[in-house]
């Protein structure tokens, strides 16, 4: 095969999905329908206030802020992809950072709507701009959101513009989108200067967002490590937020490879070996969330102070006990042994293996959230039984599922309209590679 | 359930014959007290400015007269007051009950003056169709005669009360007066030690503690309450500095994280502001890039 | 058609400074007209202020238009009350007392204070607990408010100044502030708020009332609300209502820096920090540094048994533990 040739094929293959074709428009379609059921629950929540939700004064945090949690941790994996391992050198993981950057900023962007989801008046949301209090970690997580969101799409679009350009010319689309894809591609030539723009550019974001990503997480972990609750009242909930955040996202992106390599026939690009590379990763984060973990359970079960005994008991034996130790065991300690084994770092197992830890990761915050509202210092005393245990109901179980269709809106939009795989980075990949060849052969 | 409302209607038996024998007969009213009488004619009008001082500091406790809506967690059980038992009691008795008061029965002399007492009485009267009035000869009118003078003693932290009587045969001392001091405070009226009677010349001292909190300049309002058989009762008051100056700041002076925005700490200010600051430079910066980019791009010929 | 093209590219220059000439004089204009009107209005403003007499009889000056609204009764402007309510009493501190040895869980405080709010029968500002600290030690009644702290773990929290402490102590929500986000009822070690999770009970009736801060009505759906100390009682120089109603004396309420509290049952009034000294007065859960300005006298000597029925459900926590 030439050069040419070879060029040719990898810019037909990475835009190939760059089209309407029906199974995107029933898919699309379905998440359409689900949105609006969900939304209807929303609008019916609306209308009844948050009654509609099995909250009440004591378990007053329920499903949507383990979904909020759930949603900034997942968004964190762009930082970890992209930022961590691409200015630490890691070559292989460089084909995954757009899937990564993809994930975190629909993440992000969704993870705003899912706590004005939880508010009892979100038509005054502007009221955290106008009368915002530095002092509380809200405003602080608002900003650091905001922050993230906006980082997280330049991140995601400066080292796209090559690939823009590539779009103008070869895509087979109306003129308008075309046009569209010229005007972002900023006059993209190719030159010196522009490439040295680029890479300096994105090795600043790369920097700038290690710190931004940490703060996201670690303000949303002070939500409930700034309060005396116990189980929240820890000095390592950030690190501890962190750290699972890196499982929880490392999960997603193992789903969204299997299903983009899958759909998109990318098989050549998206290849066996990072899979097994991306599982050996899996295995280091959860290793260091499996750290914290006994960390966050070992000392306080080891003292057994009066109220953190009730917790404790209430999470190893008691009403969570299924919960806790489900997601701790499905969720994070049996996928770590599995990922040991090279036969299972392949596609299919990766895949299954992605979604229970992904499903374990979102109960978790449950089990986070949930168990240390039931147990308040002072006794919860005459209110109606279903204040002391809480149970999600139907409406909130939907609210729930809204913000995550959004979230494979957001990604299936994204993933239609650029290149899933970098062109532009694919092809330089391939010529390094081959100058080496010819220096060797020399 | 037979047997429940049996130990009901027996508790309930018990109860009402122990308020009527022994409750009742326990306030050892002093035969004094026990004769005296209404200087207040009770009539429709006393009455009816009875019930709403009855309604306003008895209610709660003895419910509505009649009405079998009384307090009935409370030991002893407060009985109702249009009852036999109530009834039976002399006015004056009732008045001593109602003055002085006993466990949760609260003292309602330093609540309520000998003229709302008297009304509260004529309420409960009210109740009983047999009951017939008998006047004292007492006229309040004598009470205008009083002048109380209030001083304070530095040297001896003492507050001396001096009471006279501006009688037609000329100006006397008040001897045997009962006179409780009191300080103002925001809620209601602290005493200062017990009551006490005048002496021969009119005169009563009070030792007045040194750590009575006073307003910026240590000025406390004093009050004097004076009752005696024959003049009736009077309240004086004067301002005088023997408190200890208080001038506490405001509890929200100090910048703390529980403060508002206004008074939020300074380090958590900055560390706001130089996160959002360094988003700024960060931003400016990539706007400046992406600007360089399609600027370099156009500049070459098509 | 080649002239078309051709002129503007010759009248570019010059056009474009006379353009920027015309747009810079223009802005002048219009900033100065702007600044002008600006100005009138702030000497409009300034002409039309007048000085008024406050409650606390200090001289506080107010728009007159502000004064017309406040005029008639104060009690129907909301940016009033709002001022009034954030500000708080000048050199007040107050405190209560809750006399545990006196509790028998008649619970005229909670309906009092549920009939004055307009609460649902399941929201507590003030809630009697049936507690019980160990296998071995008493149970008791333990009616707990909000406990006011000086270091207040709610109001920290709070993203938009909704919930706050005034310089009298007094720990208040603005409920037409309030967003919804219940981030305080998460920090409150002591389960002191309520939120309005669906329409409050008396809504329809409370519609047109204009919102007290200090009262905390009308309730508002979506919000927080919580214990007041009933701060617009406190104004008048009343006890709160839940201090009021107690049969049994248990509550004494009062300034700290008069050193008195007032019995809301006896009506009688002693001195602050010997009725703690002379009883062992304490504060709930010291360790947490929150500084509550409710204090309680140990349930020593209780005049009344604690109930049979009752038992089970003080105990529930230690079978846990």
């Amino acid at each position: 095969m030439t050069k040419q040739s070879k060029t040719d094929k990898i810019t037909s293959d990475l835009l190939r999905p760059i089209r309407l074709n029906w199974s995107f428009k029933i898919w699309f379609g379905f998440l359409g329908l689900a949105l609006l059921v969900c939304l209807g629950a929303y609008g019916l929540q609306l209308k009844n206030g948050l009654s509609v939700t099995g909250l009440g004064d004591y378990v007053s945090w329920g499903m949507y802020l383990s979904n909020f949690v759930f949603f900034v941790a997942t968004s964190l994996i762009g930082m970890l992809i992209s930022a961590v391992l691409g200015l630490s050198g890691q070559k292989w993981a460089a084909p995954l950072a757009r899937i990564a950057e993809i994930i975190a900023l629909a993440f992000a962007a969704v993870a705003g709507l899912v706590i004005v989801m939880d508010m009892g008046r979100p038509e005054r949301l502007l009221n955290v701009f106008i009368h915002g209090r530095v002092q509380s970690p809200i405003l602080w997580d608002v900003t650091v959101i905001t922050i993230y969101m906006v980082i997280s799409a330049l991140f995601l679009y400066i080292p796209l513009i090559p690939d823009l350009k590539i779009c103008s010319e070869k895509l087979d689309v109306p003129p308008f989108l075309k046009k569209i894809y010229k005007i972002l591609s900023l006059n993209w030539e190719g030159t010196i200067e522009q490439k040295k723009m680029i890479q300096q550019s994105t090795r600043v974001i790369a920097i700038f967002i290690i710190p931004v990503a940490l703060a996201i997480h670690t303000v949303t972990s002070w939500l409930f490590a700034n309060t005396m609750r116990v189980g929240w009242d820890s000095t390592i909930f950030g690190p501890y937020f962190v750290t699972g955040a890196f499982v929880s996202g490392t999960a997603a992106v193992i789903i969204a490879m299997y299903v983009f390599r899958k759909n998109y026939k990318l098989e050549e690009y998206i290849t066996e070996k990072l899979f097994d590379m991306i599982g050996k990763l899996m295995v280091l984060v959860s290793l260091i969330y499996l750290y914290f973990n006994l960390n966050e359970y070992m000392v306080p079960g080891f003292k057994m102070k009066e109220m953190e005994a009730i917790l404790i008991r209430d999470l190893f034996s008691g009403n969570h006990a299924i919960l806790f130790w489900s997601v701790q065991l499905l969720g994070l300690v049996v996928p770590i042994i599995l990922l040991l084994f090279k036969k299972m770092r392949k596609p299919l197992p990766m895949l299954v293996i992605g979604f229970m830890v992904l499903l374990g990761a979102w109960f978790k915050r449950y089990i986070i959230v949930v168990p240390t509202m039931e147990h308040p210092f002072l006794p919860i005393q005459n209110v109606p039984q279903s204040w002391k245990i809480y149970t999600p109901t139907l409406i909130e179980i939907l609210v729930t599922l809204a913000p995550m269709i959004m979230v494979l809106m957001i990604i299936t939009i994204l993933a239609k309209v650029i290149p899933i795989v970098s062109v532009s980075e694919t092809l330089e990949h391939l010529e390094s590679v081959e100058q080496a060849e010819g220096e060797l052969k020399k | 359930m037979y047997n429940r409302n049996f130990k009901i209607v027996a508790l309930a038996v018990v109860s009402v014959f122990f308020l009527q024998t022994f409750a009742q007969n326990n306030w050892n009213v002093p035969a004094d007290k026990k004769a005296k009488n209404s200087y207040i004619k009770f009539d429709a009008a006393s009455a009816g400015q009875g019930e709403a001082i009855y309604n306003k500091n008895c209610a709660s406790c003895h419910g509505n007269p009649g009405k079998g809506n009384v307090q009935k967690t409370l030991n002893p059980i407060p009985p109702d007051l249009s009852s036999i038992g109530t009834q039976s009691l002399t006015d004056g008795e009732l008045f001593y009950i109602l003055s002085s008061g006993r466990g949760l029965m609260p003292n309602f002399k330093s609540m309520l003056s000998d003229e709302e007492r008297w009304k509260v009485i004529s309420y409960i009267r009210s109740f009983n169709k047999g009951y017939v009035q008998t006047l004292s000869k007492f006229d309040p009118n004598k009470a205008k005669l009083i002048k109380v003078s209030t001083n304070y003693d530095r040297k001896t932290a003492q507050v001396k009360v001096d009471v006279k009587v501006n009688e037609k045969s000329g100006i006397v001392a008040l001897k045997n007066a009962e006179i409780g001091l009191f300080v103002t405070r925001y809620f209601g009226k602290l005493q200062i030690q017990k009551n006490q009677l005048t002496n021969a010349d009119g005169q009563t001292v009070f030792d007045f503690p040194k750590d009575i909190p006073g307003d910026k300049t240590g000025t406390v309002e004093l009050v004097v309450k004076l009752n005696d058989e024959n003049y009736g009762e009077i309240e004086s008051s004067t301002k005088l500095q023997l408190g200890v100056p208080t001038d506490k700041p405001a509890l929200t002076d100090k910048r703390a994280i529980w403060g508002t925005l206004a008074k939020a700490p300074f380090w958590i200010i900055l560390l706001y502001l130089a996160g959002v600051f360094a988003f700024g430079a960060v931003l400016l910066y990539l706007i400046f890039a992406l600007n360089k980019i399609r600027k370099s791009g156009s500049n070459k010929p098509q | 058609m080649s002239e078309n093209q051709e002129k503007p590219k010759k009248r570019t220059r010059r056009e474009f400074i006379q353009d920027l000439g015309i747009v810079g004089i223009g802005t002048l204009i219009g900033g100065s007209a702007i600044f002008a009107g600006v100005n009138y209005d702030k000497r409009k403003k300034a002409a039309e202020r007048v000085k008024v007499l406050t409650a606390e009889n200090e001289v506080m000056e107010v728009e007159k238009s502000e004064l017309a609204k406040s005029a008639k009764p104060a009690l129907e402007n909301l940016t009033y009350l709002q001022q009034q309510g954030r500000e708080g009493m000048a050199g007040k501190r107050f405190v209560m007392i809750i006399d545990l040895s006196k509790c028998r869980n008649a619970r005229k405080c909670m309906a009092a204070c549920n009939e004055a709010h307009h609460l649902r029968p399941e929201q507590h500002h003030i809630n009697v607990l049936k507690m019980q600290d160990s296998a071995n030690t008493p149970a008791y009644y333990m009616p707990k408010p909000c406990q006011h702290c000086d270091n207040p773990p709610c109001t920290a929290v709070c993203p938009v100044d909704a919930t706050f402490k005034r310089q009298d102590g007094i720990v208040l929500i603005d409920n037409e502030r309030c967003i919804g986000c219940r981030f305080c009822i998460a920090a409150c070690p002591y389960s002191a708020r309520v939120f309005n999770w669906a329409e409050p009970i008396h809504s329809l009736e409370d519609e047109g009332k204009v919102y007290n801060v200090e009262l905390n009505v009308p309730q508002k759906k979506g919000t927080i609300s919580k214990c007041l100390f009933s701060a617009d009682r406190v104004r008048e120089g009343k006890l709160p209502y839940c201090v009021s109603a107690c049969p049994n004396g248990v509550y004494y309420f009062g300034d700290e820096n008069e050193d008195a509290v007032t019995n809301g049952t006896t009506k009688e009034t002693v001195r602050f920090r010997k009725l703690l000294e002379d009883n062992g007065g304490y504060t709930l859960m010291p360790e947490l540094g929150t500084h509550p300005r409710v204090y309680y006298l140990p349930p020593k000597g209780k005049e009344y048994p604690f109930q049979e029925k009752d038992k089970e459900e003080a105990r529930e926590r230690l079978h846990n533990s």
